[in-house]
């Protein structure tokens, strides 16, 4: 009679045994990734430990707790509902040509907005990041009537055929320098003006803002900062003082997300995938008149700069669509701050410090009125 | 002869699963890090072939209003909330991939619920290298953990 489990077998059915065993042992360890109870382990032993390197030393981080995820990659659009615009009257360098005023409906302007960051360092002693956006606005007019839109004003010509651009990259350095203080660096460069992104403006035109924040980290829910910044956000070049001022409650739900006066907001927060922002931005740059399409051009000779600020009184809800796409939806009221029209001093732009250092009027005075405006963007948020 | 060759066979099966656990240069992750905000301390183990990391120490343990011990609030998994954060395991599934690098596995950040996918890289036998990222290492952040060693 034949023997069922004759020694091959056995040797085969030992080996395969052998093997199965060891990878549900392996498979046995490696799923067991469920939580430990509290009670399993006496965690008191790790109060009495220190760095095991000596000479280490704790940084303060760049973040605080509470604070709304930071857009690694942001894609929005923005709209603003109808209001007029009144351009002002205006003579050209050689005093041969003048333009009249004129007055125009804007039936809303709107454009997209695009953003990047990415981190290049991310250390405990450094963190570097470098972005680039682009923004654009376009307008669509019509006559005060409700005609097609007629106008001979230069101004509005080249708003309405190319609207406005801004063409930048940026960086943002956060440099602790202990366990409770940092600096923080932010500087960009911007080509802003009536250029078509297939007629790009030369480098020169670039404008360059900075802020340097000296600030303090005294808890995890807490940080502020003093600095100063050249900046654009009031139109025209200033040098301002800035006051930065992030805080969370003890609870999680309430704080503040300031850098003022380029934003303020106080934030309240559902679960840290929703939450809530009632403040201000304060936008603006200077955008060179340099696109000839639609517009004399002599216009474009004249050395001449939009002075464009705004304040945005907005609200603000962002949340989490899924994991790591955030999309943000904003809503508010566009108050105009200032929308005049500057002509450079030999290739220079005219320092006035609020009026304090010159007030050299402005070439061309303009009107716009207030809208509401509505902007929209998906954005993927960094971990 | 035959009994010899099928001996050898089995034997060649179980070094093969045994193939797959590591040597010991990933154990050198093995320890006690603190992460750059010194919020918490987090011990690293082995489990099988890889590399886990569980919260053993926070800076404020207790929750502020209840004054009981912190669970995992912001898991998005409302069956988790309850979880306390001590002994939870945020750093998961690391394999050790020579050159003093682990990687194919996740970290978890409890002040949000979110987990990412993660590297680690040990730049001196004190300190790690620990890159949280979104589907590509570019869209990510490095945090550096130091080894802690109990007080002399």
């Amino acid at each position: 009679m034949h023997n069922r489990f004759n020694p091959y077998w056995k040797t085969i059915i030992l080996s395969l045994g052998c093997w199965a065993v060891i990878h549900v042992a392996q498979a046995q360890n490696t799923d067991s990734t469920k939580q430990e109870s509290a009670d399993e382990e006496d965690f008191s032993m790790y109060d009495n430990v220190g760095f095991a390197d000596e000479g280490a030393r704790r940084y303060c981080s760049p973040k605080i707790e509470g604070l709304s995820p930071a857009k690694l990659i942001s894609i929005g659009y923005d709209f603003q509902t109808g209001y007029g615009l009144g351009a002002g009257a205006f003579k050209s360098q050689d005093k041969n040509t003048n333009w009249s005023q004129d007055s125009v409906n804007v039936l809303n302007s709107q454009g997209l907005r695009l953003g990047f960051n990415i981190p290049v360092i991310s250390r405990t002693n450094l963190v570097w990041q470098m972005g680039a956006n682009y923004w654009e606005q376009r307008y669509f007019m019509e006559d005060p009537d409700g005609s097609a839109l007629q106008t001979n004003h230069p101004l509005l010509q080249t708003l309405s055929q190319n609207g406005l651009r801004t063409l930048g990259v940026s960086t943002t350095v956060f440099k602790p320098l202990d366990d409770k203080r940092f600096l923080l660096f932010q500087g960009s460069a911007d080509l802003n003006g009536d250029f078509s992104p297939l007629g790009m403006m030369p480098l020169k035109y670039l404008k360059y803002s900075a802020a340097l924040v000296y600030g303090l980290r005294p808890n995890e829910k807490k940080q502020w900062g003093l600095g100063l910044a050249r900046t654009y956000r009031v139109g025209e070049l200033n040098y301002i003082p800035v006051f930065l001022f992030n805080w969370t409650d003890p609870a999680n739900k309430w704080g503040t997300e300031i850098l003022f006066p380029a934003r303020a907001h106080v934030r309240y927060t559902i679960n840290p995938r929703n939450m809530l922002f009632g403040g201000f931005e304060l936008e603006g740059q200077s955008y060179r008149l340099w696109n000839t399409n639609g517009t004399p051009d002599k216009f474009r000779d004249e050395d001449l700069e939009i002075r464009r600020g705004e304040i945005r009184l907005r609200a603000m809800y962002e949340f989490s669509l899924k994991d790591f796409i955030w999309l943000s939806v904003q809503a508010g009221y566009r108050i105009n701050y200032r929308y005049e029209v500057d002509r450079l001093v030999g290739g220079q732009e005219i320092y006035r410090a609020f009026g304090l250092l010159s007030d050299e009027p402005y070439v061309m005075e303009n009107r716009l009125g207030n809208p509401l405006y509505f902007n929209i963007s998906l954005n993927l948020v960094s971990p | 002869m035959k009994k010899l060759t099928l001996f050898l066979m089995s034997l060649a099966l179980c070094m093969q699963a045994y193939a797959f656990m590591p040597g010991d240069d990933g154990d050198r992750l093995l320890g006690v890090w603190e992460p750059s905000n010194g919020r918490a301390r987090v011990k690293v183990e082995k489990i099988g072939s890889k590399y886990y990391g569980k919260i053993v120490w926070l800076k404020e343990p207790n929750d502020p209003k209840s004054g009981l011990p912190k669970t995992d609030i912001n898991n998005p998994d409302a069956n988790l909330q309850n979880v306390p954060l001590k002994g939870y395991r945020m750093l998961k599934d690391f394999v050790y991939q020579e050159n003093n690098q682990w990687s194919e596995g996740t970290i978890y950040d409890p002040l949000n619920g979110s987990t990412y996918s993660c590297t680690i890289k040990m730049t001196d036998p004190n300190t790690l290298d620990i890159r949280g990222y979104i589907g590509v290492s570019a869209f990510g952040r490095t945090d550096v953990w130091k080894r802690l060693a109990v007080k002399k």
